[in-house]
C-alpha cells in the first residue's frame, strides 16, 4: 500500500496546491474510467458476497480469499499456458475449492449465529492467506499482459490501456450473464425464491441445498475469475484477499446485502468515489468509502436497494 | 472472603507467571506483552461474550490509545513528560471516541455491527496512516522513551530490572523489569473490575439483552444504553492496553490499527474462551507464547495460528477455558448426550 507524497506543513486533508480546476478537468475522463474499472472489480466480488448472503444468510469473510486464490492460480497457469488458460482454470479451481470448503466445514455453520459464521470464515481466510504466503512468498507478483492488449487505445477524449477496456467489457458481459442465469433459468428461479423464503421453497420441493451449493460455487468462481483477470491491473500479494474484501463489504452494505443490482450500483459508486477523491483529495481517497458506508448504515441500514426488513442478528 | 481469595490467588498467579513460562521458552518481556494485550482482550470479551456484539474494530481504540500516549510525551507536553498524564490523556480520548462511535454502532446487530465497527477502524487506520505531520505515517512514532512513573515523592524508572536472584530452572529475578510489576497490578485491577462488573446487575442485564433483546426492552431496560456502556468499557480497556503498549515498546506504527490487529483480539478471546473471566487472558497468553516459540522456528506461524483458530471454533466452541473448566466440561458433556431434535434439518 503506497501513500501519496507527504503533505508536510499543511493540514492532512487539504487540497493539493497545484490542483487548479483545469488540471483536475483534464484528468477527469481517465479517472472516471479508472474508477469504473476498479468499480467493476468490486461489483464482481460483491455479487458473490451478496447472492451467497441472500441464499444462505451467511456473510463470508473468506470471499476475499477466493479472489486471492483465483489470482495466484491464474498467475501460475498464465505464466505457462497463457492468459486465456489462466482465465478458464482460475474460476473452476476456485469454485471447486469453494464447494469443498462448503461441504466440509461451512455447512455445519449454516444455522449457527452470524457471529460464529463470521469467525469460521475469517479463520479460513487467514489459513488461505498464510498458505499463499508460505507457498508463493510475501512479495508482490505481477501478471504478464499479452502483447496485443498492452497498447493504449485512443478513445477520442483520452488514451486508455487496451487490457483495461477488454477487462471492463468482459466483466460487464459476465455480470449480465449471471443476471440472466438468475432471472431466466430454473436454478435461478429457486435461487430467487430461496432468497425470499427458503423454507417455503423446500416445502414446495425445490432443491434448495443443490441451489445453495451452485450459488456458492458461482459466487466463488466469479471472485476467482475477477482475481485472475484483474491481477494484470492490480498486482497480487498474499494480502490481496483482505484488501479487496473489506471494500467489497462496503459495496454490499451501501448497495444492500442480498441485492443483485445493489452490489452493481454499490460497486460502481465505491470505485468512482475512490477514483474521484484521488483526483481532488488524494489523502482522503481511502477514508472516503468508509465514511460513505458509515453514513449509509446509519441513515438507511438496509442499504440503497436492500429490502427494508428489520435487521436483526 | 471470596473476593479476598480471588485477589490473593490472582496476584499469586500473576507473580509466578513470568517464571513459570521460563522453562518452556518464555521470558519477562513476553509476560509483560501478554498482560498488556490481555487487557484489551478482557475488554473485548465483555462485548463478544456478554453483550454478544462482535466488534471488528478494537484496533482503533488500541492504536489510537498508543498514539495519544506517545504523542503526549513527545509532542503535546514535551517539556513536561509525565507517565500518568500520557495514560490519562490516552484513556480519556479513547473513552470519548468510544462513546461517540458507540452511540452510532449500537443501533445495529450481528453482521452489520461487525461491518460498521470494521469500517470505523479502517477510517482511523487511514487517518493515522495519512496524517504524516502528526503520526509520521508509515514509519510510526519511534524511540519515545517512557517518562518515569511518579508515585508521590518517588520517581520510578520502569525499565529498571529487579535485583539478581537465581531461581534455577525458572530463570533469574533480574529477567524481570519493574514494568512487569506495574502491568501486573493494572491487570489485577482490571480482572477485579471485570469480575464485579459481570456478576453485577449490569452484567446480568447485558446477558439478558444478548439472550432476548425485545423482552429486556419490554421489562424496561433500554438495550442501547447497556450495549453502549459495554462498548465504551471495552474501548477504554483497549485504549489503556494500547497506551501501555506504546509506552512499553517506546514506539507505535499504523499496523496497531489494522484489521489484523482487531482480528487478533478476536482470536485471543475466542481461543481462550468467551464468557469466562480468565479466558481472554489465557487465550492471549497461549497465542502470543506459541507465536513466540513457533515463529522462531518456522515461517508458518500465522498459518498454524489460523488452523488453531478454526479448530477451536469447530471443536471447542467454548474456547480452551470454557471447555476444560469444570463447568465447561459439564456443558460439553450435557450437549454430547442430549438428543437434539433441532439439529435435524
Amino acid at each position: 500500500m503506497q501513500g501519496p507524497a507527504p503533505l508536510r506543513g499543511r493540514p492532512p486533508f487539504a487540497l493539493p496546491e497545484d490542483s487548479t480546476i483545469d488540471a483536475i478537468l483534464s484528468q477527469l475522463p481517465g479517472q472516471l474510467l479508472d474508477g469504473f474499472v476498479r468499480g467493476l472489480v468490486y461489483v464482481a466480488i460483491a455479487l458473490g458476497l451478496t447472492i451467497v448472503f441472500g441464499m444462505l444468510r451467511l456473510v463470508n469473510f473468506a470471499h476475499g480469499a477466493f479472489y486471492a486464490i483465483g489470482a495466484y492460480v491464474g498467475l501460475v497457469v498464465a505464466e505457462r499456458y497463457g492468459l486465456a488458460a489462466g482465465l478458464i482454470v482460475a474460476p473452476l479451481a476456485v469454485a471447486l475449492f469453494a464447494v469443498v470448503f462448503d461441504r466440509v466445514l461451512l455447512r455445519f455453520f449454516y444455522d449457527k449465529e452470524p457471529t460464529a459464521q463470521i469467525l469460521v470464515t475469517f479463520g479460513v481466510a487467514l489459513v488461505v492467506q498464510e498458505s499463499l504466503r508460505l507457498y508463493f512468498g510475501g512479495t508482490t507478483r505481477s501478471f504478464p499482459i499479452p502483447a496485443a492488449l498492452s497498447v493504449p487505445v485512443n478513445l477520442g477524449f483520452t488514451q486508455y490501456p487496451a487490457y483495461r477496456l477488454a477487462f471492463a467489457v468482459g466483466i460487464v458481459a459476465i455480470v449480465l450473464l449471471v443476471w440472466l442465469f438468475i432471472q431466466y433459468t430454473s436454478y435461478g428461479l429457486i435461487v430467487r425464491a430461496g432468497i425470499r423464503d427458503r423454507t417455503m421453497v423446500q416445502l414446495l420441493g425445490g432443491n434448495v441445498a443443490l441451489a445453495s451449493t451452485i450459488v456458492f460455487a458461482l459466487g466463488a468462481g466469479l471472485a476467482g475469475l475477477v482475481g485472475a483477470a484483474a491481477s494484470p491491473i492490480y498486482s497480487v500479494d498474499p494480502d490481496t484477499g483482505f484488501s479487496f474484501l473489506v471494500p467489497s463489504f462496503v459495496v454490499v452494505v451501501i448497495g444492500g446485502l442480498g441485492s443483485f443490482w445493489g452490489a452493481v450500483i454499490g460497486g460502481l459508486i465505491v470505485g468512482e468515489l475512490q477514483s474521484l477523491t484521488t483526483l481532488v483529495l488524494p489523502a482522503a481517497s481511502d477514508v472516503v468509502i468508509y465514511v460513505a458506508m458509515a453514513l449509509v448504515l446509519l441513515v438507511r441500514p438496509s442499504g440503497l436497494l436492500g429490502e427494508s426488513e428489520v435487521i436483526r442478528g | 472472603m471470596k473476593a479476598l481469595r480471588f485477589y490473593a490467588l490472582t496476584a499469586l498467579g500473576l507473580a509466578l507467571f513470568p517464571f513459570a513460562i521460563h522453562p518452556i521458552g518464555g521470558y519477562g518481556g513476553l509476560a509483560t506483552q501478554i498482560l498488556i494485550a490481555g487487557i484489551a482482550s478482557i475488554g473485548f470479551n465483555l462485548l463478544l461474550g456478554y453483550a454478544g456484539l462482535l466488534s471488528y474494530g478494537q484496533a482503533m481504540f488500541y492504536g489510537v490509545g498508543g498514539y495519544v500516549a506517545l504523542l503526549t510525551v513527545s509532542r503535546f507536553f514535551p517539556q513536561f513528560p509525565n507517565f500518568w498524564l500520557a495514560i490519562a490523556l490516552a484513556v480519556a480520548f479513547v473513552t470519548l471516541m468510544a462513546f461517540v462511535i458507540g452511540t452510532l454502532v449500537v443501533r445495529l446487530y450481528g453482521i452489520y455491527f461487525a461491518l460498521l465497527t470494521l469500517a470505523f477502524a479502517q477510517m482511523f487506520f487511514f487517518i493515522v496512516f495519512k496524517w504524516r505531520d502528526l503520526t509520521q505515517g508509515d514509519d510510526g512514532l519511534q524511540g519515545i522513551a517512557s517518562p518515569p512513573l511518579a508515585l508521590g515523592p518517588w520517581s520510578i524508572d520502569l525499565t529498571t530490572s529487579f535485583p539478581a536472584f537465581d531461581l534455577g530452572p525458572f530463570g533469574n529475578l533480574s529477567d524481570l523489569h519493574y514494568w512487569y510489576a506495574f502491568v501486573a497490578i493494572v491487570m489485577l485491577a482490571v480482572l477485579g473490575f471485570m469480575r464485579s462488573l459481570v456478576s453485577s446487575q449490569f452484567g446480568e442485564i447485558l446477558t439478558a439483552i444478548r439472550e432476548n433483546e425485545e423482552r429486556s426492552a419490554l421489562v424496561g431496560f433500554d438495550p442501547r444504553r447497556y450495549k453502549l456502556a459495554a462498548f465504551v468499557i471495552a474501548g477504554t480497556l483497549a485504549g489503556l492496553s494500547g497506551a501501555l503498549r506504546g509506552l512499553y515498546e517506546t514506539s507505535i506504527a499504523p499496523d496497531a490499527l489494522t484489521v489484523e490487529t482487531s482480528g487478533n483480539f478476536v482470536i485471543y478471546t475466542v481461543i481462550g474462551g468467551v464468557k469466562t473471566l480468565f479466558g481472554p487472558l489465557v487465550g492471549t497468553g497461549l497465542v502470543m507464547y506459541l507465536q513466540n516459540v513457533i515463529s522462531a522456528k518456522t515461517d508458518a506461524w500465522r498459518l498454524i495460528e489460523g488452523i488453531l483458530f478454526v479448530a477451536v471454533i469447530v471443536f471447542l466452541p467454548g474456547g480452551v477455558l470454557g471447555t476444560f473448566s469444570r463447568k465447561g466440561a459439564r456443558t460439553v458433556l450435557a450437549r454430547a448426550v442430549r438428543v437434539r431434535p433441532e439439529s435435524v434439518p
